[in-house]
């Protein structure tokens, strides 16, 4: 233990040159420093000290080390020490320049100390100089006034006895002043005469960064006081800037001499009479074992790593995010902000088990980045926020035939890896085993006697990335919930009659599987997802993931697997580590970037040609490009510029968000329909919808003009663009179900239908080839209507009989009866 | 008098005489431990050590060297003691220098300003002995060990002066345990007799009572409810960052069972509560100190990590004897056939059940476990005790094992993950803290459908977890953490199981029983104990076994998945590679092969073929009604 402290506690007085030098230079610093101005620095809050609430002067430990190294230096190595001479310079301080009652106490505070501790590296050698430590706070006890220096009255003789020093517990006058009482033992506290000072306990425990993989994280209690208490709320990051004590643990350690019977008077006058224990100490029983604590003087809230609470507080800016970093930290961010290649290396090192798939990477990227969040001059907000969804093929073992699964071990990694790496990330999955929400049934298939949970409410976490397993099997109300979350970036909780409005700023990663199993080429994004319009107009970017077969994919997941099984190295390649790349978007999402002027023109270009393509595309498209879509391109971009650590958003930008967006999109809906190969639609199809889908990296993907239908048009009458094959097959059908609704008994023949038709498009038809050509058209469109949509039925004319679906050359009635497909809705 | 029994029975006299003979020099330390670990060394003097693990605690002295095998519950915030002090005495009499580790308190004067003074630092370990451990593996090592201790003459008397009811409490049980012993070692010569079953019985009655929250077992903070025996305050001295939560150690060290402890903690008690300077709460204080009796406190001078707790097997070495290896054949074909007529008939299941026996967690890559395979066995019979037999019979196989009845009861109500106390500041121990290799039994045949509340939601979603990622995630009620471990879960369900699992195996019986508990134990009796001890060794020794895939079979593998994608794309996915392998790896493990062959590879993918096409048949069936 110190050595002074043990003076001051016994009450005699040595003279401590050195701590009175300190206090005579830290009275000079607190006279002459001045800030950029001139003007004295701690002057106006000296001045602050008068009100009676106020007691604690703040002081920047970097402003002491440019005033006087030396004293910094007596400062952090001597703090135990000289700091009640620190206190007393503050006082003389204050009470030159207020006034000032003379009993009241001051206390001094170190902020900005520049090196911060871990709580592992508490060791016994550090006791008395001054750290700073973080850590969570995970409990806080009530605050509760602490003795600071007591005024007795000796029983015996009424004598006075002032300015007794307490020292971490209640310490009497070991004899009374009064030089003819020999009174030892029998003194009252005056209460109103003494001096108390607000005291709390609180608890910290290292974070999950710091903690070495399979410990259990470290507690150490902090002794707060003055201004400091109630400045830590349990579940906060906070710095303590302090020193490390030793908790004189008298009852345990103290020997012979003064403490020993103060401590035994005191229970004593507690009315606890330790007999007992007074009999073991006489034996020589000691305990030799003590703790640490942590005294400290000032607290701050620590950089908000991630999982921190003050993730997108406004007032977080990069200059603060840098302060709370330490050297080697920053000189990495740094290093990363200049490397070239910065945007394929944060890639590949954020997914590193993952084979190719890199568009869907970039997406998770910027979507960890995230967009500028604004507020418009009604006050409505625009969430910054990018939602991302994956669809792909499923591997349920519910479908018996093995399906190619890689995409869904894809899907469950990204999820599983954004988990690792985002902040406040919650993976949970639409149903099933990893069920979500706070409550859930368990309900019996009684064919299959398989167990199923139905999952209950599900919970979002604000400010995080939320992400969804299995999003289309998702309980409606769930994505009611979602929907509402990802527009308005609140959700509302209805209990007990009560309604309750959350915020939830969330980033929402969803995973999806194809309505059919497997993703239907041929038909609309919408099509194959179950998923209301609303919501999937609601994701910024989507993803499809198809299998394919190819060979030199296969090549490349087989030597990663069997890599993964025959080598036992931990071989994860990687550019950056985690932690390395999880400081570095703490660190660029503190910028704001706004959009330069060529950027914003080079936005509208953009826009416009979207637009344009779309609506030139077809009269009637499942999805259009609005102004959602607009906005997308806005946060990616901001998002792009975030990643460069730039100010502002640039053409480049811009067109990097906008290849993205072309690429996942929502432009997926609408692939052409080849009547020519349809019994090799794998392969054709692959080329037409290669646009939309994600290719792995080594399939080089070439380079494909944008506006496809236009274009790649060949042969008119056998290849037609989806929504005109929509159009033609709704006009047929909707004029079936006219024609049944009148007449219930009869039905449609072949011939009547293509006849309607022909009739129909008469106005359009201008010479007998066109017609013939027509004619061919139509045929086809009720041919794959029948044949592979099932979206009309063909009866035979000798009853009911279903013909066989699919597979084999259909025999071809003459002229059989057609009826829509009962379980048809017609669309839009 | 310097006999063998010197340094068992005051270990602390030869410390302080190493260190009063390096007197000033620091060296001394490291002396203490080489000195031990030399003695040590030999399997015959370690043996004479008494265990905390099978002798009662009222039997051993205090500071006497005692040996633990325990599995790290939970790491207590580091301790500072006075290393080295010198005593207060009055004049006359000469200061003298003195030690202060590996003892908790001194009884004389302490002269703390002294300039001899060493504050030092040393960590705690609460320790529990390894949960689900079973009791053939207890009694295996409780007939191992040649340690001489006798009652009577050991017996402390000052133990008389104890109040605590805690230890009442502890008094009681000791008959109680001292019986049990002795029936488990009655046991041990009849490995089927009904010393098991007895401790089955109080397993499940144990579930049952912590369900109501049994005060004795939160006490002790097991992590599964029922379990016996001491919990122990482990102070480990030196290089503590080496050991981790739940690993499963042999702790040789010093016992300190002073009732004067306990006597210190409540005085310390009685002063904080109305000091102010309190710094452990009550709560934590009796979770901190608890009596001395009830919680022994071991300081540690020697451990080592146990890589199987198989007594049967010497402790550290992993490599089979030539003379098993011979047998091996012939084991496996006897262990098939037996598992074969455990799972009525099956003889496609017993292949499996046996990979899954054998497989362990062997890296890590990344997010992703290596080398885990959960089996899923569905087609349990659901209305028959059919699955509590099977776990029995498992139970005597495997060194470690836990069965948890999946209703809807148990799933909302009890812990599965470990979870922080804030209040008592340590971490409250849940039922999927097990030690590495431990094989849990989900009995999902007990769901019943229903409600699961918020605690049934979240023990699921653990349960999902420790399947797919051999992860456990704690509560640290501000955030969750991540541990890593590698239990071997196996679920037995009536139809496919809610939970994942890396192979789903329907179950075909080809001979249902009429009564299938008296079939389990006929069949039980039919083993030899001979038989029974080599398909456990051959358990634990096959699944620590080196393996590799060599670069030309890395190949064939390779164009063998390529050359099946090209035929029938649906045939394999990665998925189904990535199991092919693992299956591969476990059946070469099986026969003693360290690495994959040709030969395997094809039966590997033989099985599976064979697996899938059962599971492919089984859901047509269900599909057609």
């Amino acid at each position: 233990m110190d050595p002074a402290a043990e003076a001051a506690s016994v009450g005699v007085q040595v003279k401590d040159d050195l701590s009175e030098k300190c206090q005579k230079l830290f009275v000079e610093f607190l006279e002459e420093f001045r800030n950029q101005n001139g003007d004295i620095l701690y002057l106006p809050d000296a001045e602050e000290l008068i009100r009676p609430e106020r007691n604690t002067l703040a002081v920047s430990f970097t402003n002491i080390e440019h005033y006087n190294q030396q004293l910094a230096t007596t400062i952090q190595e001597e703090y135990y020490r000289v700091y009640p001479y620190l206190c007393r310079a503050v006082r003389h301080f204050a009470r030159d320049h207020g006034n000032i009652p003379p009993s009241k106490e001051f206390y001094v505070a170190f902020s900005d100390f520049p090196t911060r501790h871990k709580i592992r590296e508490l060791s016994a050698a550090r006791i008395g100089s001054l750290l700073r430590i973080s850590g969570q706070v995970v409990r806080t006890h009530p605050v509760h006034p602490e003795l600071v220096s007591g005024t007795f009255l000796c029983l015996d003789c009424q004598s006075v006895i002032k300015e007794v020093e307490q020292q971490f517990r209640y310490t009497q006058p070991s004899i009374c002043r009064n030089p003819v009482c020999a009174n030892r033992r029998r003194f009252m506290l005056d209460t109103d005469r003494s001096r108390f000072v607000d005291f709390q306990k609180v608890r910290i425990q290292e974070t999950q960064a710091e903690l070495p993989r399979g410990s259990i994280p470290r507690s150490v209690e902090i002794i707060l006081r003055a201004e400091a208490v109630e400045a830590a709320q349990a579940g906060d990051r906070c710095d303590f800037t302090g020193t490390l004590i030793v908790v004189p643990d008298v009852s345990a350690l103290a020997v012979a001499g003064t403490r020993a019977e103060t401590s035994s008077r005191v229970t004593g006058k507690e009315g606890f009479e330790a007999d007992g224990v007074q009999g073991l100490r006489a034996l020589g029983v000691r305990d030799l074992s003590y703790r640490l604590a942590f005294l400290a003087c000032h607290v701050a809230p620590t950089n908000p790593r991630f999982g921190g609470k003050e993730l997108r507080q406004e007032d977080q800016t990069a200059e603060s995010v840098k302060n709370q970093m330490t050297v080697q930290e920053w000189e990495k961010v740094f290093e990363m902000s200049q490397d070239k290649n910065l945007y394929h290396n944060l890639c590949t090192s954020l997914f590193p088990t993952i084979h190719g798939n890199d568009e869907i990477k970039r997406g998770i990227l910027l979507m960890l980045f995230g967009g500028v969040a604004k507020t418009t001059m009604e006050g409505t907000s625009l969430r910054g926020d990018i939602n991302v969804c994956i669809v792909g093929d499923p591997s349920t073992s519910k479908s018996q035939f093995l399906k190619n699964s890689k995409t869904k071990v894809a899907r469950s990694f990204s999820c599983r890896h954004v988990e690792d790496f985002a902040p406040r990330a919650v993976y949970t999955s639409g149903k099933a085993s990893s069920a979500a929400g706070l409550t859930a049934a368990v309900v019996k298939d009684e064919e299959s006697h398989e167990f199923v949970i139905e999952a209950g409410a599900l919970m979002l976490a604000d400010n995080g990335v939320c992400c969804i397993d299995e999003f289309d099997k998702m309980d409606l109300k769930d994505q009611v919930a979602i929907h509402e979350a990802m527009e308005q970036q609140t959700i509302s909780i209805t209990k007990a009659g009560v309604k309750a409005t959350l915020n939830a700023r969330t980033s929402i990663l969803a995973a999806a599987n194809p309505i059919d199993g497997r993703y239907n080429r041929s038909k609309s994004l919408k099509q194959n997802v179950n998923m209301s319009a609303p919501i999937m107009s609601r994701f910024d970017l989507f993803f499809i993931l198809v299998d394919e077969c190819n060979e030199v994919t296969d090549y490349a997941i087989a030597r990663r697997i069997v890599d993964l099984h025959s080598r036992n190295i931990e071989s994860v390649e990687r550019v950056y580590c985690p932690d390395e790349i999880q400081r570095y978007i703490l660190f660029a999402r503190q910028f704001q970037p706004k959009i330069t002027k060529e950027a914003e023109e080079f936005v509208v270009v953009q826009y416009k040609r979207l637009r344009q393509r779309d609506s030139s595309g077809a009269t009637k498209s499942a999805w259009r490009i609005t102004v959602r879509q607009l906005e997308s391109m806005l946060r990616l971009s901001e998002a792009m510029a975030r990643m460069y650590c730039s100010d502002e958003v640039q053409p480049k930008h811009v067109k990097e968000a906008f290849r993205l967006l072309n690429k996942s999109i929502i432009r997926v809906d609408s692939p052409d329909v080849n009547f020519d190969q349809e019994r090799e639609e794998d392969a054709s199809d692959q080329n037409d919808v290669e646009e939309e889908e994600v290719r792995s990296a080594t399939v080089p993907a070439p380079a494909r003009p944008n506006e496809l239908h236009k274009a790649a048009v060949p042969k008119p009458a056998l290849r037609m663009s989806f929504t005109e094959y929509k159009k033609i097959s709704n006009l047929l059908v909707l004029h079936m179900q006219r024609m049944e609704e009148r007449n219930e008994e009869s039905s449609l023949k072949r011939s009547e239908l293509i006849n309607w038709y022909l009739k129909e498009m008469e106005s359009e038809i201008e010479s007998e080839s066109e017609l013939i050509a027509k004619k061919n058209l139509v045929e086809k469109v009720i041919h794959r209507l029948i044949h592979y949509d099932h979206i009309i039925i063909e009866l035979t004319k000798t009853g009911l009989k279903k013909m066989e679906k699919g597979g084999e050359e259909p025999i071809i009635e003459e002229d059989p009866l057609l009826v829509v497909n009962p379980n048809y809705v017609l669309e839009d | 008098m310097p006999t063998v029994h010197d340094w068992i029975n005051s270990p602390l006299g030869v410390v302080e005489g190493i260190f009063a003979q390096y007197n000033s020099s620091p060296d001394w330390e490291q002396k203490v431990l080489d000195f031990f670990r030399e003695k040590l060394k030999d399997q015959e003097a370690a043996s004479w050590v008494p265990s905390l693990n099978d002798v009662p605690l009222h039997y051993l002295k205090t500071s006497s060297l005692v040996k633990f095998r325990c599995m790290v519950q939970d790491m207590f915030d580091p301790e500072f003691y006075v290393g080295v002090y010198e005593t207060a005495a009055p004049p006359p009499e000469s200061k003298v220098l003195k030690l202060g580790k590996y003892r908790d308190m001194t009884d004389c004067e302490v002269d703390l300003n002294s300039k001899h003074v060493v504050t030092m630092e040393r960590q705690s370990f609460y320790c529990v002995p390894i949960p689900g451990e079973s009791q053939w593996v207890k009694d295996g090592f409780a007939r191992c060990s040649q340690a001489r201790v006798l009652p009577s003459t050991s017996y402390m008397p000052q133990r008389h002066k104890r109040s605590h009811e805690e230890e009442d409490d502890e008094m009681e049980s000791q008959p109680h345990k001292q019986k049990e012993q002795l029936t488990g070692n009655h046991a041990a010569t009849d490995p089927f007799g009904h010393g098991d079953t007895k401790r089955l019985e109080t397993g499940s009655q144990g579930a049952n009572a912590a369900a109501s929250g049994c005060p004795h077992s939160l006490e002790l903070n097991f992590p599964l409810p029922g379990e016996m025996g001491p919990a122990c305050l482990v102070k480990v001295y030196e290089e503590w960052e080496k050991f981790k939560v739940n690993d499963v150690l042999e702790v040789y060290g010093i016992l300190s069972v002073d009732p004067l402890l306990s006597v210190i903690a409540e005085e310390r008690e009685g002063h904080f509560v109305d000091s102010m300077d309190g710094m452990e709460s009550l709560e934590e204080q009796r979770a901190h100190s608890p009596p001395a009796s009830l919680v022994p406190r071991v300081h540690m001078l020697h451990a080592y990590r146990l890589q199987h707790n198989n007594p049967l097997l010497p402790p550290a070495a992993s490599e089979v004897s030539s003379g098993f290896l011979g047998e091996l054949a012939s084991i496996r074909a006897e262990l098939i056939g037996f598992l074969t007529h455990v799972l009525l008939g099956d003889g496609l299941a017993a292949e499996y059940l046996l990979l899954h026996l054998l497989s362990n967690v062997y890296a890590r890559r990344d997010v992703l476990p290596l080398g885990k395979f959960a089996l899923n066995l569905s087609g349990c019979p659901p209305s028959s005790s059919y699955t509590e037999q099977l776990f029995r019979v498992l139970q005597q196989l495997v060194t470690c094992s836990h069965r948890v009845g999946m209703s809807l009861g148990n799933m909302n109500g009890l812990h599965f993950t470990p979870q922080k106390d804030y209040t008592a500041n340590r971490l409250r121990s849940g039922i999927l803290q097990l030690s590495p290799n431990t094989l849990l039994f989900l009995d999902e045949t007990q769901l019943q459908q229903g409600q699961l509340d918020a605690a049934g939601v979240r023990n699921i979603t653990a349960l999902g977890n420790l399947i797919s990622w051999q992860k456990v995630d704690y509560d640290f009620s501000y955030h969750q953490m991540e541990f890593p471990c590698n239990i071997n879960v196996l679920i037995a369900s009536e139809g496919k199981s809610l939970l994942p699992s890396d192979c789903h195996m329907p179950l075909q019986p080809q001979l249902p029983p009429p009564n299938i508990e008296e079939y389990m134990g006929a069949l039980q009796a039919a083993l030899p104990p001979s038989l029974l001890n080599k398909f456990r060794i051959y358990l634990t020794a096959l699944r620590h076994q080196e393996y590799s895939i060599s670069e030309e079979l890395t190949k064939m593998v390779e164009e063998d998945f390529v050359e099946m994608r090209k035929e029938d794309p649906q045939s394999i996915s990665a998925d189904d590679l990535h199991r092919t392998l693992v299956v591969a790896r476990l059946l070469s493990l099986s026969v003693g092969q360290s690495t994959l062959s040709r030969d395997r590879w094809v039966r590997a993918k033989h099985l599976e073929a064979r697996r899938t096409s059962r599971t492919q048949q089984r859901t047509i069936n269900s599909n057609e009604p």
